[in-house]
């Protein structure tokens, strides 16, 4: 049963994905003197790239880099963060939007919680954490990670005993098993689409055997392993674990390939696994690390030095497509792969501890059903005016980041910044339009554009 | 052209049907992919592909890859791009076919399927036209096909067209063979490689024993498939051109005599695989029915006919029907003999040729290469592998 609120709340902007691009979006619009509301389907705000290790081409701390701007979101005066909350329709309104989101029971009264994670540690159920990307466990009631934001627990239903630890263990009986979901509706002037990307799954090629062995790991579980907080604190693959001796990186391996539907470049790949190869050429000095690529693409400022390094430190790079993978027993892989820049012809097998599939970025959201918004052929938010390329082809509702197609961390932010210049520039136009009626939720800036 | 390049090449591929060709990236997925690919050495398809994206016509000429590759279909299904791998090896076996031809007949009809029709038009008209002005007379109350067509001259006609169709497709196994063993390089071959590999080009013309080894199970099916059509249209020949006197008989044998035994047999293995293999073409099942080039479709329908009417010459003679006999007979014979004089010098009959005689110059050209690396040089590096 859906709880109806009935009170309709204003917001100049609303930013549906508190990734890093929605974050940056958000803060750019704040820093104007806009009212944002930031809605965040997960437990906390942060995204993708709160749970890296580091970033290329610096080798700087995601964390580092992430967290201060999470923070600065949470804290900001003109931003307000719904968490757990899911946007249902967004129906043009006049010049704005009229947005209906659903915010999902945590369970948890989030005034009276205080993040001491008492519950959590009281809490008897335990199952897989997606967070670590399946390596460790979490609980049915817990803070989604260390450093989260906010810092309040959670209750996961679906793991739920319902035996009642909790509520004993809670200081402040913040625990509510009686939530339902409840429904708001926020009109927004401008809205804009973070909502970023997913890995297309690593069984998507059967050919690559990722099914029968828990060896071939995505490169978000690599992340975890390589992070100082992570499941093991150290690299150990998950089958047995053993110090991996060799790791392969398999790039292309969801990506420019027609057979599962993804013809298009990632664009990450190359780069991160690259990086990846670095991080792990310093925690396991002796292992032997092979990238298999068709070509790099290090089209950035600063990655092809940031490539030549990698090879200097000793990754190998093997040209050509990995076509088949098969596990060879009890735990170990062996790649095939033609070797197409020999003068020979030869068909090369090598044998890996661990294998890592470079999955192709797909959407994470698909606007079909909540809004006009139109996607692309490849299923990204289409962006149809090459001049204005965060603007979608719905007036006011804008994309910024991984939504509108594959770019990394650097293109990510600089692509919310001119999301959040276009959105402003709206917001200017609708305010100096709306001046005559009266200002309800927005900002001082608005009416002061008039 | 002048000299080894020629950037039309591609462009050349698609008219013998490799239509998806520029899509390849040279992943290299396919070669790894491929079943045969490895023990010939070879590294296609990405090599052969990449010899056509790069207009490498000589080498491309000089190559015996298109003939190890048996159209499983395997790389097409693994192929990132779409690049169609398999069907570019067999644009390349027909682009083969036309370049070994020196009369440029294939090479037209491969490119322009409707000259094909017309060569077959023209010659089974000819052959109707022998038959209405010069047969034999027509006895009417029983069936006399040796007076309405006389079997010296039947069989004089078969042999003149035989030693017509050996000579062309004679001088296309010796083209295949000077460019392939390296032109002039070939003279220094010794004769003793070349007769020792002789019993390698049987047993592959007999059983294309190489093919059960291609790819996943249907490709299996669809060799024991081809074995029966291979072994029903060797019959076919030794019945018409060796054996003719005895099988072409007005005395209506037994059912149990060995020349209808074996002419039955000779029927179903032609119209049972040819009637199935129509049948999935149209069903588009596997990747080697994704595209049907005119080509095939001719060679297919020529040749379930020949087997159509042939059985029913039988028929009607056995049965005792004189007129419908001399008519099935000419129609049998209009039919077959434009498709043996088409198809077998000049388009995808002469595979039967060409298949076996790769995997003999394939094995000529690893003696060659074996003889030469264990001599000199080869020693004088290697001396403990050579010991
Ligand atoms: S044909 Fe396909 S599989 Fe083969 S190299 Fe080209 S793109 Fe790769
Ligand atoms: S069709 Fe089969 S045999 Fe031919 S190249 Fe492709 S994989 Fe190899």
């Amino acid at each position: 049963m859906v709880a109806q609120t009935g009170e309709k709340r204003y917001s100049d902007a609303l930013v549906i994905g508190g990734g890093i691009a929605g974050l940056q979006a958000a803060l750019d619009l704040a820093e104007q003197g806009y009212k944002v509301m930031v809605v965040e389907r997960e437990a906390s705000i942060g995204g993708r790239m709160i749970s890296l290790s580091k970033v290329y081409p610096t080798l700087d701390c995601a964390s580092c880099i992430t967290t201060p701007k999470m923070s600065a979101a949470a804290h900001h005066e003109n931003i307000e963060i719904m968490t757990y909350t899911e946007v249902k329709s967004i129906v043009p309104d006049g010049d704005g939007h009229l947005v209906t989101v659903t915010r999902k029971p945590t369970y948890v009264n989030a005034d009276k919680c205080i993040g001491c994670r008492l519950c959590e540690y009281a809490c008897d159920s335990e199952f897989a954490d997606s967070f670590e990307q399946g390596l460790g466990a979490t609980r049915a009631i817990s803070v989604a990670f260390t450093n989260a934001i906010p810092q309040k627990a959670v209750l996961q239903a679906e793991y739920c005993l319902s035996c009642g630890l909790c509520l004993r263990a809670c200081p402040t009986d913040a625990i509510e098993f009686d939530q339902q979901p409840r429904q708001e509706q926020i009109a927004a002037h401008a809205v804009i689409i973070t909502t970023g990307f997913q890995l297309n799954g690593l069984n998507i090629k059967p050919q690559y055997s990722a099914a029968q062995s828990a060896n071939i790991i995505s490169p978000l579980t690599l992340e975890r392993l390589l992070a100082p907080h992570g499941p093991y604190g150290r690299v150990l693959r998950p089958s047995d674990g053993k110090i991996p001796e060799s790791v392969a990186f398999v790039l292309c391996s969801g990506s420019r390939d027609r057979t599962i539907g993804v013809p298009y470049c990632s664009r990450v790949c190359c780069m991160y696994s690259i990086k990846q190869a670095m991080l792990l050429a310093g925690s396991l000095p002796t292992a032997d690390i092979t990238i298999y690529y068709m070509d790099i693409r290090a089209f950035g400022k600063g990655y092809e030095q940031f490539y030549q390094n990698a090879r200097a430190m000793g990754v190998n790079f093997v040209r050509g497509k990995v076509s088949h993978i098969d596990v060879a027993p009890p735990d170990d892989l062996m790649v095939h792969v033609e070797m197409t820049e020999e003068s020979v012809d030869c068909v090369r097998r090598q044998k890996h501890d661990l294998v890592v599939l470079a999955q192709g970025m797909i959407p994470q959201w698909n606007p079909s059903g909540v809004s006009t918004v139109t996607i692309g052929e490849d299923g990204f938010v289409a962006t149809p005016d090459l001049a204005s390329p965060c603007a979608t082809n719905v007036p006011g509702v804008f994309v910024a980041g991984a939504a509108a197609g594959p770019k990394d961390i650097v293109d990510t932010i600089a692509d919310a910044g001119a999301a959040a210049m276009v959105a402003a520039r709206y917001l200017v136009r609708c305010g100096s339009k709306e001046s005559a009626q009266p200002g309800g939720g927005r900002s001082v800036r608005l009416e002061l554009a008039v | 052209m002048a000299g080894p390049f020629n950037p039309e090449l591609h462009v050349d591929l698609k008219r013998f049907g490799a239509k998806d060709l520029d899509m390849c990236m040279n992943c290299g997925t396919c070669t790894t992919i491929c079943p045969m690919s490895e023990d010939s050495g070879g590294g296609f398809p990405r090599r052969v592909i990449r010899l056509v994206q790069t207009g490498q016509q000589k080498k491309l000429e000089s190559s015996l890859d298109p003939w190890m590759c048996y159209f499983c279909g395997d790389c097409t299904l693994n192929c990132p791009r779409n690049a169609n791998p398999a069907e570019v090896m067999m644009a390349s076996r027909r682009y083969l076919t036309s370049r070994y031809d020196f009369t440029g007949l294939a090479s037209l009809f491969y490119r322009n399927p409707l000259t094909e029709i017309i060569a077959i038009v023209l010659v089974g008209l000819f052959i109707t036209a022998l038959f209405v002005f010069l047969h034999g007379p027509m006895v009417l109350h029983r069936v006399e096909l040796n007076t309405f067509a006389p079997v010296k001259w039947v069989e004089l006609g078969d042999w003149i067209m035989a030693g017509t169709l050996s000579f062309f497709l004679l001088a296309g196994a010796v083209r295949m063979t000077w460019w392939t063993l390296g032109r002039r390089d070939m003279l220094r071959v010794s004769p003793m490689i070349f007769i020792r590999q002789i019993p390698t080009f049987f047993a592959h013309l007999f059983t294309q024993k190489r093919w059960a080894r291609c790819g996943s199970h249907p490709s299996l099916i669809r060799w024991i498939k081809h074995l029966l059509l291979v072994s029903g249209y060797l019959s076919m020949l030794t019945l018409v051109l060796i054996l003719l006197r005895w099988f072409q008989t007005d005395h209506v044998y037994p059912f149990y005599y060995p020349q209808r035994l074996w002419g039955y047999y000779a029927t179903v293995a032609l119209l049972y695989p040819t009637g199935d293999f129509i049948v999935s073409r149209l069903r588009r099942k596997e990747p080697i029915h994704f595209f049907t080039e005119a080509s095939d479709w001719i060679f297919l329908v020529m040749l379930f006919l020949t087997a159509l009417t042939g059985i029913m010459v039988n028929v009607f003679r056995v049965n005792g029907f004189p007129m419908a006999t001399y008519i099935i007979y000419v129609i049998h014979l209009a039919i077959a003999v434009p498709m043996l004089v088409v198809e077998v010098p000049f388009s995808k009959w002469s595979h039967i040729m060409y298949r076996p005689l790769s995997i003999y110059l394939a094995g000529v050209k690893k003696a060659v290469a074996d003889s030469t690396g264990k001599g000199s040089d080869a020693q004088a590096l290697e001396p403990a592998a050579a010991a």
